[in-house]
């Protein structure tokens, strides 16, 4: 970075990252939340195999699959979106922001069949640990993510690159999150 | 200001990101009926995988090239950290059931 002017000066130690630095302690304080509950499951499924195979092959991964599909296309959208708002084409980032709230939407209503299909067949957060886990940790997620859309409604009526910006490191952050739950939760067995 | 990455560079990683999601799946063998443990080199295909991907979304869509080595470093290292845990644990249970 020497040579280069600081993004944030007057920082201190956050001055040389991109976009709002409260936005990274807030990334920063997650992922470190997360890891946490990332290592607990991995410790609580050495503790107890044999529960959490059985328990693991009631999910469906192709759906998972999917809803990582679904949110890896939402932030590039918003990534676009700070693009388009970094050139002043704020149509154009609206429109962006528009198709990456649409595909979190997605998201929410693929999530929440495989819900519904797992309460239907009387897999409850109390079944057993797996699925205490299971629940935990992607409602925990979900819940970012509604928080994120509007976060992103927020800002595609409140328009500048400061704000989007702010926004879209969240958004990232929801789906920095997607991409170590699901293969922790769904894929390694 | 910072300097973004540019459409291109975000379309390229979109695409590195989506077929890194896809290999994973056929890593983990989703193809087949019946469910068995996946042998160890396809776990550390869907762990590197995910590595690879939360290191390109940290590096572009979240734009950290942008930062001093010293946060890139430090970004990528509490992923890596997450993911030896995750791995760990794998191990632990697979070696043990």
């Amino acid at each position: 970075m020497s040579g280069r002017a600081l993004p944030n000066p007057g920082w201190g130690p956050l001055s040389a990252l991109p976009g709002n630095p409260l936005m990274w302690v807030l990334i920063l304080s997650e992922l470190l939340v997360f890891t946490a509950f990332f290592a607990l499951y991995a410790w609580q499924r050495a503790a107890d195999t044999a529960l959490f195979d059985v328990s693991q092959r009631e999910l469906d991964p192709l759906m998972g699959g999917l809803n990582t599909l679904v949110l890896l296309t939402s932030g590039l959208c918003v990534a676009l979106a700070v693009e388009a708002t970094s050139a002043e084409r704020i149509r154009r980032a609206r429109q962006w922001l528009s198709a990456s709230m649409g595909l979190g939407v997605g998201f929410c209503v693929i999530k929440v069949v495989e819900y519904a299909d797992k309460l239907a067949a009387g897999l409850t957060p109390e079944t057993n640990a797996f699925f205490g886990f299971y629940y935990g940790l992607t409602a925990f997620h979900f819940a970012h993510v509604l928080f994120g859309l509007g976060l992103l409604a927020l800002v595609t009526w409140r328009t500048s690159l400061d704000n989007v910006e702010t926004a879209a490191a969240f958004w990232h952050l929801v789906d920095l999150i997607w991409i170590l739950l699901y293969p922790l939760v769904y894929l390694l067995r | 200001m910072t300097a973004h990455p540019g459409t291109r560079r975000l379309l390229a990683t979109w695409a590195t990101l989506m077929a890194l999601t896809v290999i994973s799946m056929v890593s983990a063998r989703l193809d087949q009926g019946d469910w068995q443990a996946l042998p160890l080199w396809s776990a550390g295909l869907v762990l590197a995988a995910t590595g690879f991907k939360a290191q390109r979304l940290l590096m572009v869509y979240l734009n950290l090239r942008a930062a001093t080595p010293a946060w890139r470093g430090a970004f990528v290292g509490l992923v890596v950290l997450t993911l030896a845990l995750i791995g760990g644990g794998y191990l632990v249970a697979r070696l043990a059931g």
